[in-house]
């Protein structure tokens, strides 16, 4: 079974995506759900190159790629400064007990 | 080197934050907060350059590599109100947020929040809106989280934060299938190759793309389902940051999205698919919205369920537009973005100038409740005045200009012609009285005679909080009885969001 | 000439309005002096309204795309309702000068009883369908304002919340009619409407009719809509008088006369019309004959009466119609007054607890008598005048069942007015109380409000030239022409007829105690609202649950929060892709 490249590439954000959505579901612990978006960030980022290589346009797609690795880093920057904070007021990670708010 | 005076909207904003920042560091935090007003103050000038060039010579494009930028109406409307309600708001946190940990970094984040916000409106690729968007959700997730040690602040910027991201990666998936079907990143590329394809994969892509962005830009503006996250972040952030999410940055979301998705509709049916899931929303938006903010005691938290409904109208307008093919909703969604921005913005300052002199001069950090504000007219009538005005202009009631923008999102529901969009226009009139039910109680509660204890509490308010209200308070009233003045900004934004479809 | 007083007598009060409340409530005394001013100055700029009537726009203000032109217009019959609101609105004020002395937040009252008589002054002599319904609302937000004025009463407010959203529940009747006149020619001018009504479809004129019907009722407190105008009593004395007799709910009936040329031809609309007509009058008397609380009295009585206004539009005959509203704007606002001077005095609405204050205000007992003899319809006071009109245009050109229901209404009508006057006025006291007579503030409108009473039907002849120009099919006729054919019509000799009979029924009630007693399942389902209060109370409970079981959707779980999205996105595909793929 030989696939394209590309075909591999798709394949492999679909796996991906659905690691993503299935943590997003069942993931406790906040440090996991960070990992998990970043490996959603991950899957878009593949997706990206896919294209970039079915439009013959690697070029674009790379330098795109680096500027998003750049954003997310930011955003899992904050967010895991925020989960420092979670576990000092709330004295735990565990989402489930982040349900102050509801209503 | 003279660059176009819309680029300076960008640039003043973003180059000051850094500056704002090392000046409060060094120079105390007055320094600081005088220094973000005034930057927002200068913006006037290049704006009213930016405005006249329009009208003049129309858009103006504008490349340096991977930035590509346009300005046109919409671009306009969107830098007046992000401008405009953040001058009002850097002028009411400057008392609000003194003394708070980290002041410096309120304002140096609020700047760049609002420059990037004016980057947004002028994007012109795909790729760029995605890195406009992605910064104001960054600026925003330190705003929204600002107490940092209050928990009920922090789990809220946890889950905006964490479902912000998930929107991102979906609008990111989007923007990857558009360039793999079309190979194309600008708008207007995109527009021409979506008319012109023909294979079954490049169809199947753009309508993933679709879907992707929709939903993916559908978290920031607040479509129901995707608007969990609003009511927590909306009430816990503080109070001028309040009025930004929901006066300006759900409405950038929304423009995002229009933005993006628009060039994908092409010729055909898919205009009108796109147009119903629209209207699907808004009446998702306006009964939800409506019915949990009746049930609602914190004062922030029935403004922010508000902010739902409120959407649900602007997709109306936009909805119906893109059903039926005919602009004149259009022009009445982006109204009342410019609406619900001035009175949102004006209701949440004053329920924030009310939170201060409650519970924040105090030294609490308690919710503003609805019976907190009873008979607070007798102690502070500026501020219950603006409240009043605010939340009435919001149930759609003359001679405010709540009433103006939604009537003329109903006339294009009605002009369309069509019995679907009609019938929605009428379902929307019924939930405008159906916000009364909970609009009418605050008013009434705040002009009684007998205060409530947080009143008789209260310490003084200061005049840096009034004058935005009172600023805010007359447009409101003016614009309700002649809404022509707008009329100026809401056209040619208008005309430029329909261009693109 | 006519744009001048135009702008005067909406602008006017408006101004008022802001001036008052700029001065503040450290000064009463000047506010309630420039409230007087004001709404003095907004009277005579009416009246001097009636010297330049035309049908021609007097005012046109651009202001395009989605709003159209704002347009003005001083035609006869918005010149009178015009009239009738800045008038009645000035006395109300001048009352007020008395009545809320004392009163905390006068800047508050006197800016919303300001900005409400400019509305109804609007409303009237506007042309444009948006301004219409502009000031609608606007007169909606300040009778809202007004009815739960005294916040710290939880009636008050519940009242006046009802009444809001009650009324513009009715509205949305209004926004959809002027809608669709919009979608369909193009253009807001009522004229334009009026002109070219028969180029709509059939069927949208059919929903256009009933809409403004629908808005017409709920703002006039007409059957189903009349639940909001008894509650609505907590407001204020002087606001019951301006609201409840002399303008925001004969809004509803201006708009049934402006659009009825439009809408007579539209099948079942004037059957409709007349019947809600008749359901109103019947349905309020008897309420009203149940009522201990003398206010609540005098509301329901409104609302009957306002279904005789109604029923005559049903009929076809705006000059039946608005001349009935002369006569009761002028009565009712004086029987409101007196009923203030009364409560005022003694401090309680419960007439079960007065009795015998004749003999303690005699003035008052006098107007009030006026007042409540034109209300039944004894000659020669205005209201026997008009409800002649009304019953008489029944006859001719009404259905026959309505005319008998209308004429059964006057016998109750006089039932419940003469059980009315004899338990506040005669009879043995049954409270204590310390009482005086009205003073010269209070004392001022009654005896001008009685003098119109007795007088205001002689102004028939040119109260029918004035409406002539503006309402298509409306012939002018003489006072005297007009009086000679009542007194000689046989008709008339049968309503005397019943109106006796309901007064002797109340002498001789002793004797007709087995009638009561079998009539006391009716009576009890009367106090009850006939089974209105009961809907409203289901509908805004089911509101409530409903709220309830959404409120389980905002979890607070991230989980499920995020998930969300995911499924939403699945959600999404599916729609877009529903009809096939392009």
């Amino acid at each position: 079974m030989s696939l394209s490249p590309i075909a591999i590439a798709l394949l492999g954000v679909a796996i991906l995506l659905g690691i993503g959505f299935y943590g997003l579901l069942v993931a406790r612990n906040l440090i996991k759900l960070i990992v998990v978006l970043q490996i959603l960030a991950k899957a878009a980022m593949l997706a990206f190159l896919a294209a970039g290589s079915a439009q013959e346009q690697m070029g674009l797609a790379q330098s795109m790629v680096v500027t998003v690795i750049v954003a997310d880093t930011v955003v899992a920057v904050i967010a895991l400064a925020l989960a420092v904070q979670v576990k000092r007021r709330y004295g735990t990670l565990d989402v489930r007990k982040l349900t102050n708010l509801r209503g | 080197m003279a660059l176009h005076p819309f680029l300076w909207l960008i640039l003043i904003p973003v180059l000051a934050s850094p500056v704002v920042y090392l000046a409060g560091r060094l120079a105390g935090a007055a320094m600081a907060r005088w220094l973000a007003f005034l930057t927002l103050a200068v913006t006037g000038a290049p704006f009213a350059l930016a405005a006249q060039d329009l009208a003049a010579n129309g858009a103006a494009t504008f490349t340096l590599g991977l930035v590509k930028l346009k300005f046109d109406g919409l671009s306009l409307l969107l830098a007046a109100l992000a401008l405009g309600l953040g001058a009002c708001v850097t002028l009411f946190s400057n008392a609000y947020m003194r003394g708070e940990a980290g002041e410096e970094k309120y304002y140096a984040a609020l700047l760049a929040m609002i420059g990037v916000i004016v980057g947004l409106g002028c994007a012109n690729d795909l790729f760029n809106l995605w890195i406009w968007f992605e910064a104001m959700a960054v600026a925003s997730y330190m705003l929204v989280a600002f107490y940092r040690d209050q928990p009920a602040s922090l789990e809220a910027g946890v889950k905006y934060l964490v479902q912000s991201a998930v929107g991102s990666v979906l609008v990111m998936l989007g923007i990857a299938a558009v360039f793999g079907a079309t190979g194309q990143l600008s708008l207007q590329s995109i527009a021409v190759a979506a008319q012109a394809s023909a294979t079954q994969a490049s169809a199947v892509g753009l309508l993933a793309a679709g879907a992707l962005m929709t939903v993916g830009f559908g978290v920031k503006a607040a479509l129901v389902p995707l608007h969990t996250w609003l009511p927590d972040a909306h009430s816990q952030a503080p109070s001028g940051i309040s009025a930004m999410l929901s006066g300006v940055v759900i409405e950038a979301g929304l423009i995002a999205l229009l933005r993006a998705v628009a060039p994908l509709l092409g010729e055909g049916d898919a205009g009108a698919r796109f147009g119903q899931l629209l209207l699907l929303f808004a009446a998702l938006n306006m009964i939800l919205g409506n019915l949990l903010a009746l049930k609602q005691t914190q004062v922030k938290r029935m403004l922010a369920f508000s902010s739902l409904s409120h959407v649900g109208y602007m997709l109306l307008g936009f909805g119906v537009a893109a059903y039926t093919g005919q602009a004149a909703a259009a022009q009445g969604g982006v109204f009342h973005m410019l609406s619900h921005g001035l009175m949102k913005g004006l209701a949440f300052l004053a329920a924030g100038a009310l939170l201060y002199t409650l519970y924040v001069a105090n030294g609490a950090h308690g919710p503003l409740t609805v019976s907190d504000l009873n008979g607070a007219a007798r102690r502070y009538p500026l501020a219950a005045l603006a409240l009043g005005i605010a939340v009435l202009g919001l149930a759609g009631l003359p001679p405010l200009v709540g009433f103006m923008s939604k009537w003329q999102i109903f006339v294009g529901g009605f002009q369309a012609g069509d019995t679907l969009a009609a019938l929605l226009v009428i379902f929307a009139a019924l939930n405008s009285v159906l916000s009364l039910t909970y609009y009418a109680p605050l008013v009434n509660a705040m002009y009684r005679r007998q205060t409530s204890d947080a009143v008789r509490r209260g310490r003084a308010m200061p005049l840096t909080m009034v004058i935005p209200l009172v600023v805010m308070s007359i447009l409101v009233v003016a614009l309700g009885m002649w809404p022509a003045l707008v009329e100026g900004l809401t056209g040619p934004a208008s005309l430029a969001l329909v261009a693109g479809k | 000439m006519a744009a001048t007083f135009i702008t005067l007598t909406i602008g006017l009060p408006w101004l008022g309005a802001l001036v008052v409340w700029v001065a503040g409530d450290q000064r009463p005394r000047a506010q309630h002096a420039l409230a007087v001013v004001f709404a003095v100055a907004g009277g005579l700029s009416g009246l001097a309204l009636l010297t330049t009537t035309s049908s021609a726009v007097a005012i046109r203000l651009p202001v395009g795309g989605a709003f159209g032109d704002f347009t003005f217009v001083a035609d006869g019959l918005g010149v009178f309702l015009a009239v009738v609101a800045t008038v009645i609105g000035s006395l109300a004020v001048i009352f007020s000068v008395e009545y809320m002395k004392g009163e905390a937040q006068l800047g508050r009252y006197y800016a919303f009883v300001l900005l409400f008589i400019g509305a109804m002054a609007g409303l009237a002599l506007t042309g444009s369908l948006l301004l219409l319904f502009f000031f609608w609302e606007v007169t909606a937000l300040t009778s809202y304002a007004l009815i739960s004025f005294h916040n710290d009463d939880p009636k008050a407010v519940a009242g006046g919340i009802k009444a809001l959203i009650i009324t513009q529940l009715g509205g949305v009747g209004l926004l959809a009619g002027a809608l669709l006149i919009y979608a369909h020619l193009g253009s807001y001018e009522i004229s334009a409407f009026l002109a070219g009504a028969d180029a709509l479809p059939a069927d949208l004129r059919a929903i256009i009719a009933f809409g403004f019907l629908i808005a017409a009722a709920a703002k006039s407190a007409q059957a189903p809509f009349h639940t909001w105008l008894p509650d609505a009593m907590e407001a204020p004395t002087p606001v019951s008088a301006l609201i409840h007799a002399a303008t925001m709910v004969n809004a509803g009936v201006y708009l049934l006369a402006r659009f009825f040329p439009a809408f007579e031809a539209v099948p079942g609309w004037t059957t409709a019309v007349a019947l809600v007509g008749v359901v109103t009058a019947l349905l309020a008397a008897c309420m009203a004959i149940v009522a201990n609380d003398l206010k609540r009295v005098l509301a329901y009585s409104t609302v009957s009466q306002l279904g005789y206004m109604v029923f005559a539009i049903g009929c076809g005959s705006a000059l039946a119609s608005q001349f009935h509203l002369f006569s009761h704007a002028v009565f009712k606002a004086l029987l409101f007054l007196g009923a203030g001077a009364v409560i005022h005095a003694i401090g309680t609405r419960d007439m079960q607890q007065m009795g015998g204050l004749g003999k303690h205000m005699p003035l008052v007992r006098v107007v009030f008598v006026i007042g409540a003899g034109a209300l039944a319809g004894i000659p020669p006071l205005n209201g026997f005048w008009s409800k002649e009109l009304v019953l008489e245009e029944g006859l001719a050109h009404g259905p026959l069942w309505g005319y008998i229901g209308m004429l059964i209404g006057a016998g109750l009508t006089a039932f419940y007015t003469a059980r009315m006057v004899w338990l506040v006025f005669y009879g043995e006291p049954r409270g204590h109380y310390h009482t005086h007579d009205a003073r010269p503030a209070m004392a001022v409108p009654l005896v001008l409000l009685a003098a119109g009473t007795l007088t205001t039907w002689l102004l028939f002849g040119p109260f029918s030239a004035l409406l002539a120009g503006a309402v298509p099919g409306l012939h002018e006729e003489s006072t005297l022409a007009f009086v000679s054919k009542v007194v000689t019509d046989p008709a008339t000799l049968l309503a005397l007829a019943v109106v006796a009979l309901g007064l002797l029924a109340w002498q001789q009630r002793s004797r007709l105690s087995g009638i009561a007693a079998g009539l006391r399942a009716l009576g009890q389902a009367a106090a009850q609202g006939f089974g209105f209060e009961a809907v409203n109370r289901f509908v805004a409970r089911i509101t409530q649950s409903a709220a309830t079981a959404l409120q389980r959707t905002q979890t607070g779980e991230l989980n499920w929060n995020a998930a969300g999205i995911a499924g939403a996105l699945i959600i999404v595909l599916i729609i877009l892709a529903g009809g096939g793929i392009r």
